[in-house]
């Protein structure tokens, strides 16, 4: 067998001295962060604010936190809105940043604000963490007794303010879900030339947790693919230094998938660190995840319904932190109310059904476990082979070449020749396997499942069936034909 | 018979929410339309040039995020500068932040050249079917 690796070309330390500094440079308040001081804050933090220690310590307790979303562009009100999470329980907290931030866009922000301020209104859709900058970012920081992550952007002005995670590794979120025209190849040289300064903290004792996406399935898809691109991140994130991280594992509705994903997903993560050689990585939890469509913004009670059930399946499965939108996420922005009364639904279930710690032993679960874990060698097999040993240019070549693909990407450089469908009982399935080398056995179990549901609804599946069921949770119908079909 | 009508997809302004339009594109094909697919994020004045690129007969665009609106700021009178006035103009999705009655959202978009306003989750072959097809065949374009 071939050695295996990550190709990585490390920027020479002068090099990342100069770009960071660089990065800095965009906005005055970049001047705020010295990195050796940086350091020195980062370790004068108390465990309760250091994201991969409550991670842990959760996970030792067998208790759980929502990590929600929440931003809010004037300071007062955003210290409100986080200390009435963490009233509702939350210890892991994020600082949502608004979308002109997260394009850089900082002279036009600091005129809103201004505005902000001006009307009392909160005129940007998150917390504009760059132009607010180290002094009073560290003021909303020391304000909650809880971990911070910073969610879209932040840079080392969050590292300095006291956030303690940190994006490391080759992310496909960006690259599947929010990109138009970025290549692969692209994606490899701007995750792997400017990310290294999570091992740069790493080297001086600070350790930076990464939530780990993978290729998001934008609709009911298998997980196979996703948490393929999850171990790719993880390995990735690891050779550049990351010594801490966990998966958000995206719930698709069908509980049995969902409950075998969350168990499979940080196994297999963990099984390939080791393989390449990352045994001092951790993985610090998982974190089941809302992704599919939400109900629209009218439809409160699905909505509620929802949120209560990704939050069920984060109880049943043991997890130490579940990622929940609020009953507002359809209507776009949440309101401190509307968050604290999502978040308390939560706690309610985590308090009332993770305390009875239920042992689940299903063999469904069984099943879909086992037919996910040979897909997903199979995929990653396959990328190990095109590379050569070396992942890195395994994946860029599987993505171009279609072995790595995912549906609906709004990026024209996919190939986007796979396609998913729910089968009788609402589990995922492939309808079109497109270039994916799943093997033949588990194409046919596939294919059986879903012809099960044409026999139940009496006509063939196909494209228009998908589509159908991308409304399947937000509607709240996951098995045979919706009822908006009669 | 006449060529098939000319139609551009595409959501609107910055937002990247791109399955509808991914949709609305592949029905129309199937439907026999000559669809011109711009996918996400496309500028008002993308659509504009496009569309005169191509002779355009109709634009259907998409829209999750809530901010359409501020994205079509002064769209109309630019597409009429253009000399499009003739081109039907059909928008769908989540027009507006927060709770909302579609039926007050749908004259705010009438006012900004839209001929007609979808509200979340309309079925695409119904449009085609029973609006477009109809509204095509009144410009004689079909």
């Amino acid at each position: 067998m071939k050695k295996l690796r990550v190709r990585n070309k490390r920027i020479d330390d002068d090099l990342l001295m100069k770009k960071r500094r660089e990065e800095l440079d965009r906005w005055p308040t970049g001047k705020e962060v010295d990195f050796d001081e940086a350091v020195a804050y980062q370790k004068s933090l108390p465990d309760s604010k250091i994201w991969w220690k409550v991670m842990a310590k959760l996970r030792e307790e067998g208790r759980m936190s929502v990590f929600p979303r929440a931003g809010t562009p004037i300071l007062e009100d955003m210290i409100e809105l986080c200390q009435s999470l963490r009233e509702s329980g939350v210890v892991l907290i994020p600082v949502t940043t608004d979308s002109y931030t997260r394009a850089g866009q900082y002279e036009k922000v600091e005129d809103i604000l201004k505005e902000c301020y001006r009307t009392g209104k909160p005129l940007l859709n998150g917390y504009p963490i760059i132009n607010y900058g180290v002094k009073k970012t560290r003021k909303l920081v020391e304000s909650i007794d809880a971990a911070f992550s910073p969610r879209g952007a932040g840079g080392e002005i969050g590292i300095a303010s006291g956030l303690t995670t940190f994006n490391a590794g080759i992310g496909f979120l960006g690259f599947g879900s929010y990109s138009k025209n970025m290549t692969i190849q692209q994606l490899v040289e701007h995750s792997q030339n400017g990310m290294r300064i999570v091992g740069w903290y790493a080297d001086r004792g600070v350790i930076l947790c990464t939530d780990l996406h993978g290729w998001l399935p934008s609709a009911p898809f298998p997980l196979s693919v996703n948490i393929v691109c999850q171990i790719i991140e993880a390995v990735t994130a690891a050779e550049q230094g990351q010594k801490a991280l966990y998966p958000l594992v995206p719930c698709m509705g069908n509980m049995v998938q969902d409950l075998a994903w969350i168990r499979l997903t940080p196994r297999l993560i963990r099984e390939y660190l080791d393989k390449f050689g990352y045994q001092d990585a951790m993985i610090t939890g998982t974190c089941p995840a809302q992704t599919p469509l939400f109900p629209v913004a009218m439809d409160l009670g699905g909505a509620f319904a929802y949120l209560t059930y990704v939050s069920m399946v984060g109880a049943l499965s043991k997890s130490n932190a579940v990622d929940l939108r609020s009953i507002d996420e359809g209507a776009g922005i949440p309101s401190k109310d509307t968050n604290t009364i999502s978040y308390r639904a939560a706690k309610w279930i985590f308090d009332v059904v993770r305390e009875q710690k239920i042992e689940i032993d299903v063999k469904d679960i069984d099943t879909e476990e086992r037919v996910t874990e040979i897909e997903v060698r199979a995929i990653l097999d396959r990328i190990i082979e095109l590379g050569d040993g070396d992942i890195v240019d395994g994946t860029i070549k599987a993505v171009e070449s279609g072995v790595l693909d995912s549906p609906w990407s709004p990026n024209v450089n996919v190939k986007d020749e796979v396609l998913g469908v729910r089968d009788a009982r609402g589990a995922c399935r492939y309808l079109e396997f497109g270039n994916l080398p799943i093997p033949e056995e588990i194409k046919e179990f596939h294919r059986e499942k879903v012809a099960e549901r044409e026999k139940l609804e009496g006509r063939k599946t196909d494209y228009h069936t998908a589509v159908k069921d991308l409304w399947s949770l937000s509607k709240g119908k996951i098995v045979g034909i919706p009822p908006y079909d009669k | 018979m006449k060529k098939a009508a000319t139609i551009i997809t595409g959501t609107v302004g910055m937002d990247a929410h791109v399955i509808g339009t991914k949709i609305v594109s592949r029905t129309l094909k199937d439907a026999g339309f000559n669809v011109v697919a711009l996918g996400m994020q496309v500028s008002p004045e993308e659509f504009i040039s496009v569309a005169q690129e191509t002779n355009a007969d109709a634009i259907l665009m998409t829209s999750l995020y809530g901010m359409a609106e501020l994205d079509l700021k002064g769209f109309n009178e630019k597409r009429m500068e253009a000399g499009l006035g003739d081109m039907l103009l059909y928008i769908g999705g989540n027009l507006v932040i927060g709770r909302y009655d579609p039926k007050e959202v749908e004259p705010r978009f009438k006012k900004l050249g839209f001929d007609r306003v979808y509200p979340p989750e309309t079925d695409i072959v119904t449009v085609i079917e029973s609006d477009l097809k109809k509204d095509l065949k009144a410009k004689g374009k079909m």
